[in-house]
């Protein structure tokens, strides 16, 4: 599996920064944001796919999270499966936070319970700046 | 003499038909399959693309007259600063519209072509975009194609490449931005470069707006294995505003 990841890895960094929806331009492209928490529901739906997340809060409430991803059609060429990630299952996620402050961001990355790193191929996604893990 | 002289051009004719009909293929090539786009060149080309002629050059820019060009490069200024403040101008894509013609060429998604005797049929897995070149029949004047996004297509084989003319594409379904009439006219050249490398030359004719043709050519490698996915606009959150920005609906 860890070999199928570096290939998938290595897709997602070769993929023509030209293949996208739409602008990414309404996410934060300075920083991200990580967000540890539990799988409310992981859709497996064009034209984007979601992985919705209730995130503890240190006051010990809980606050949502929707992450945006790719086209599943992208994904599943790049090996993902609907099948991969399912409601009550603890991530780590990490996003480019939406620039109005709703509770949503992009996914750039998924951690899963088994250790796997995930990446839904989003395009140019080195134009995102990755920043030191912060919580929310 | 009027006899043998008519005699003798009715032979040439027919030796003339002879020739030609050796000279035309029997059969035009089958390149049905799914294809994915290939040999994007982004920034500068490096040796081993300029060396692949496989490869087609990077494409011009639309040679706009001054009046079109103006507009096009203040559309192209507004997204850019939309853009740099975060609230991005809404395309068709945010409404889960397809491209049209002849976006849906440049095959963002997988392509695939479907070669039959009277027709081909192109389908952009994208949002399911479909088209339909109808062969050897009569083209239609602009007038009399209600306008679409893929607008009116006929075609022809000249000898291995598959030539297709459309009109009757909406105003506002647009090439990368470049504006266009009621009268734009989209003639492409399909044809195999190399036993799974096929090359579409797309040249845009449209003389209000452009001073002289358009040509792009984009490039598809065939994906031998691969069967175009279903695409459906399930659950779209993107929506346009009332200032025509892009925005999401956010479940909290």
């Amino acid at each position: 599996m860890s070999r199928l990841l570096h290939i998938l890895a290595i897709i997602a960094v070769t993929i023509p920064p030209v293949f996208a929806h739409h602008s990414f331009a309404m996410y934060d492209h300075t920083r991200t944001v990580t967000l540890k928490g539990e799988v409310t529901k992981f859709q497996w739906t064009n034209p984007h796919g979601y992985l919705e997340l209730d995130v503890k809060q240190k006051d010990g409430s809980v606050k949502h999270f929707s992450c945006e991803m790719t086209s599943i059609n992208m994904m599943l060429r790049l090996g993902w499966r609907s099948n991969m990630i399912k409601a009550g299952d603890q991530v780590v996620a990490t996003v480019a936070p939406l620039l109005n402050g709703d509770p949503a961001g992009l996914l750039l990355d998924v951690t899963l319970p088994d250790g796997r790193k995930l990446e839904p191929g989003v395009p140019a996604v080195n134009t995102f700046k990755r920043t030191a893990p912060e919580e929310q | 003499m009027r006899i043998a002289a008519s005699g003798l051009l009715v032979i040439g004719a027919f030796a003339a038909a002879v020739t030609l009909g050796a000279q035309a293929p029997a059969t035009h090539p089958d390149f049905s399959g799914s294809y994915e786009r290939f040999g994007n060149i982004f920034g500068q080309p490096t040796a081993a693309q300029l060396a692949d002629k496989t490869i087609p050059p990077r494409n011009p820019p639309a040679p706009l007259l001054p009046g079109p060009m103006k507009e096009y490069q203040d559309r192209l200024a507004a997204i850019r600063e939309a853009d740099r403040k975060g609230t991005p101008l809404a395309s068709g894509y945010v409404n889960c519209l397809g491209d049209g013609m002849p976006s849906m060429m440049n095959a963002m998604f997988p392509i695939e072509f479907l070669v039959t005797k009277n027709q081909v049929t192109v389908i952009e897995e994208a949002f399911t975009q479909v088209r339909r070149i109808l062969i050897d029949r009569p083209m239609k004047k602009v007038e009399d194609v209600e306008p679409g996004f893929f607008g009116y297509s006929v075609g022809h084989w000249e000898g291995d490449t598959l030539v297709a003319e459309t009109v009757g594409i909406k105003e506002e379904i647009r090439y990368q931005n470049v504006p266009h009439t009621k009268d734009l006219r989209i003639k492409e050249r399909i044809h195999l470069v190399a036993p799974n490398i096929l090359w579409n030359e797309i040249t845009m004719e449209d003389p209000a707006v452009l001073e002289k043709p358009w040509t792009v050519t984009i490039a598809y490698r065939r994906m031998p294995d691969y069967t175009l996915l279903e695409y459906i606009c399930e659950d779209n959150r993107e929506y346009r505003d009332a200032n025509g920005v892009q925005q999401i609906r956010v479940n909290k």
